[in-house]
């Protein structure tokens, strides 16, 4: 079966931020922005949001430049697991993320990133838009295909 | 500790003295959080003698325990101060979502209290612990977006959040507003006139704690359980669909609580042109959601072509579009998006305004304004282009503009006319909701509730939405009939219940909607995650008694102004003229026989509308026994 991932819908995204929450809940046992993988980019006057989040890349610059070795490949999800203890706090992977991620605690003085949850991610579960799904890319596309030809076929706008 | 930070900021905006207060736990378990917290502030601060525009008067900015956490949709915020708005002036307070809470409550505090004057504008800059007052005479006339734009540019944060006034509340018109994050507005009883008093144009907040969790595993479950429910409502996916917008159909076709004209009408033939598929469709850009909101009934609009084409706001939501529209006549879709688009650049509250526009209309067909009140302007309904230019005379304070921005009831005292057209409680206008048809417990709230014509006293939704949810009105209310909105039984005791239940979310910060409009979230819900959060354990019993308890002290704050049951009245057109068209043809708002019930099942009494002794005892406050008997009598002397 093919692996799943993280997508981002970013036009249903409403802002609301639940995903920060339950990343930093769910990882951190507290509620902070600060302390969540995930965090959402707003432009309130446009009325624009998206959530930012790790791709979890085929190939991480985190895990290629990291001098701790402290990034690993789960091999049931995919995901870049970051060891804390392992970590030096360098903030490497910070520096060559394309995508801003790979945080940083601010207490701990660590990297923190996306470990996927273990296979259910909590910002993907709570996020009530669907701006945020965890499911395969190919099954991401097709629902848009299939939105898009949908307007279409019903002749309405797109 | 956990949940709440336990801090109180206090800005003395005269002396320029910044200070940091804790808040004890006795002051928490008796108050919860934000408007409880607030409400207790301003009864101990602000006494009977000050005037709201008065430097003592206080601006209080309150979140709770829940605030920033992953509790669904508690991320709101209250502000209080003494009304500006209101005939006499009274207790004033508003609401908004957005974001600005969970940052305040990131920076480390659970209340702001802005005290003093400024002598030149400035705006204050909260960033953790480090408290500036910083010079706004740049941004002093801006709008709220230049505002928001300007003051992230200048600290170099688009991340921080900003809760600002616009020119309305420099210019003190009475219901100017505060908003956070350009559109989301505390909106009611004039919160951003008494900003514009101290010369206070913004506060910037930029938080980096965390909210710490007492049990924070059981917290994960129950908020998760919550939002599993909230996720399967029917209530909650219908908001999330159309927004509040969704009410206009029912409004208008089946329940007759449109507001036509100031409240001549709750039906309109054409009321379909505003109906929420119509604006979902063509005029919605994005939905939008307050903080951690898993309903996300916000919205925000987009003009596509016409005369105000590209224009683009946050909202409207049902009162404003409402406010702006139907009020005055006005059915263009466009129209309704364009004047809200000026109220939230403005600052201003949109009920209050409908209210002073809509009583001048009124007064313009029954010959009781004339041209030569009016400036030369002409005063038909549904005149966009002069509604247009009245908004703008109302916020810069030009001509009739000036007098109308003293808010409606002022105005008829003003031209000493129209008084009957002022569809104010207390002199707060309606909100754009007729009791005729929207409900009788709804209406018992207008009449007696904190803020004058509001319908946030208590949000009584089990009368409306109740009957979505098999059993639950009969469980809480021992019928079912209590389901039917124009049946007056267990109104009084409807009333009371919910009244306590919006207290409690207006302290944990958690959105009426989810708990009383739609009911996903229940009393036991908020106890558990409370408890889960917080490490103190409350009961449903807790809770409500703490939502009792801020209600009677908020109604002793109006005793204390020799305010009580003369002056819980509802506007006579909704006692004495039965609703002349649509569905409820014929009903009146029987306000006088529901009134003493009320009273009864809330312990105020029957004479003088105060709260009775032994019930102040009951709710802890019997300090308030021995204060309040003075004014008691000085009442009953007023009475005669």
């Amino acid at each position: 079966m093919a692996l799943k991932t993280l997508v981002v819908n970013a036009g249903k995204c409403t802002g609301c931020r639940t995903c920060e929450m339950a990343c930093s809940l769910v990882h951190e046992n507290k509620c902070s922005p600060q302390l969540s993988r995930v965090r959402v980019i707003k432009w309130e006057a446009q009325g624009i949001s998206v959530p930012a989040t790790c791709a979890n890349c085929t190939t991480p610059y985190c895990m290629l430049v990291c001098p701790a070795g402290a990034v690993s490949v789960q091999a049931e999800t995919g995901a870049l697991i970051m060891d804390e203890s392992k970590c030096i706090g360098c903030r490497a992977c910070s520096t060559v993320c394309p995508l801003g991620q790979a945080i940083y605690h601010p207490e701990k003085r660590v990297a923190i990133k996306c470990d996927l949850c273990g296979g259910d991610p909590a910002c993907a579960k709570f996020c009530p838009s669907g701006a945020l799904e965890y499911t395969t890319v190919d099954q991401s596309l097709m629902a848009r295909r299939r939105q898009f030809y949908k307007k279409v076929i019903e002749g309405g706008e797109h | 500790m956990y949940g709440w930070n336990g801090k109180r900021l206090r800005v003395d905006l005269t002396t320029g003295k910044i200070t940091v207060e804790s808040i004890d736990a006795k002051f928490r378990k008796m108050w919860l959080g934000g408007r409880g917290f607030n409400s207790a502030l301003l009864y101990q601060e602000v006494g009977p003698e000050i005037d709201p525009f008065d430097a003592e008067n206080r601006l209080i900015f309150g979140v709770g325990p829940l605030t920033g956490t992953f509790s669904p949709s508690s991320g709101r915020t209250t502000i209080t101060s003494k009304s500006p708005l209101q005939y006499p002036c009274g207790f004033g307070d508003a609401n908004m979502g957005g974001h600005w809470g969970p940052e305040l409550k990131y920076a480390g505090y659970d209340q702001l209290v802005i005290q003093g004057k400024a002598e030149k504008p400035v705006y204050l800059w909260i960033d953790d612990d480090r408290v500036e007052i910083r010079d706004a005479g740049h941004i002093w006339g801006k709008t709220l977006s230049e505002t928001d734009a300007i003051i992230k540019e200048e600290l170099k944060d688009p991340d921080i959040h900003i809760a600002a006034i616009g020119p309305a509340g420099e210019n003190l018109v009475r219901f100017a507003c505060v908003i956070n994050d350009v559109s989301r507005a505390a909106g009611r009883t004039g919160m951003g006139a008494v900003m514009g008093s101290k010369k206070l144009k913004a506060v910037a907040v930029r938080g980096t704690r965390p909210v710490n969790l007492a049990r924070p595993k059981e917290f994960f479950e129950e908020c998760a359980k919550v939002r599993e429910k909230m996720k399967a409502d029917i209530m909650v996916q219908m908001l999330y669909d159309q927004g509040t917008w969704l009410l206009t159909m029912p409004a208008n076709y089946e329940q007759g609580w449109f507001c036509w004209r100031n409240f001549q009408a709750g039906f309109h033939p054409e009321a379909d042109k505003l109906r929420g598929e119509r604006h979902r469709d063509h005029y919605l850009a994005h939905r939008e959601g307050c903080f951690a909101c898993s309903i996300s009934c916000g919205r925000f609009s987009k003009i596509p072509g016409g005369k105000y084409a590209g224009e683009k706001t946050g909202g409207p939501e049902y009162e404003t579009l409402t406010a702006v529209g139907p009020r005055l006549g006005i059915l263009d879709i466009e129209a309704v998006i364009h004047n809200s688009l000026l109220v939230n650049e403005y600052g201003m509250d949109s009920c209050s305004l409908g209210g002073a526009i809509g009583w001048a209309m009124d007064c313009w067909e029954k010959g009781l304004l004339t041209s030569a009140d009016t400036g030369g302007l002409s005063l038909e309904w549904g005149d966009q282009e002069t509604v247009d230019k009245l908004i703008k005379m109302i916020v810069y304070r030009e001509g009739l503009g000036n007098i109308l921005a003293e808010g409606s009831y002022r105005s008829a005292l003003h031209f000493n006319r129209g008084f009957e057209y002022t569809m104010t409680v207390k002199g707060n206008d309606m909100s754009q909701d007729d009791p005729r048809g929207l409900g009788f417990a709804f209406g018992i709230g207008f009449g007696t509730g904190r803020r004058g014509g509001d319908h946030l006293q208590g949000l009584p939704c089990l009368e409306l939405t109740g009957q979505f949810y098999p059993g639950l009105v009969e469980k809480i209310l021992g019928t079912a009939e209590a389901e039917s909105r124009l049946s007056p039984v267990k109104k009084p005791e409807m009333q009371k219940y919910q009244e306590e239940v919006k207290a409690v979310g207006d302290c944990l910060t958690m959105c009426t909607f989810s708990h009383s409009w739609s009911f996903a979230v229940l009393p036991e819900d908020m106890a558990r995650i409370l408890s889960a959060c917080t490490g103190v354990d409350y009961t449903v019993e807790d809770l409500l008694k703490i939502g009792g308890r801020i209600a009677t002290l908020e109604r002793a704050f109006w005793n204390r102004l020799l305010v009580g049951r003369l002056e819980d009245t509802v506007p006579e057109r909704f006692t004495g003229e039965p609703m002349p068209v649509g569905p409820n043809k014929g009903t009146v708002f029987p306000f006088e026989e529901l009134r003493p019930l009320y009273y009864k099942v809330r312990g105020w009494d029957e004479a003088t509308g105060f709260p009775l002794d032994e019930v102040l005892a009951e709710y802890g406050l019997d300090e308030l026994v021995e204060e309040l008997a003075p004014y008691r009598r000085a009442y009953l002397e007023k009475m005669g």
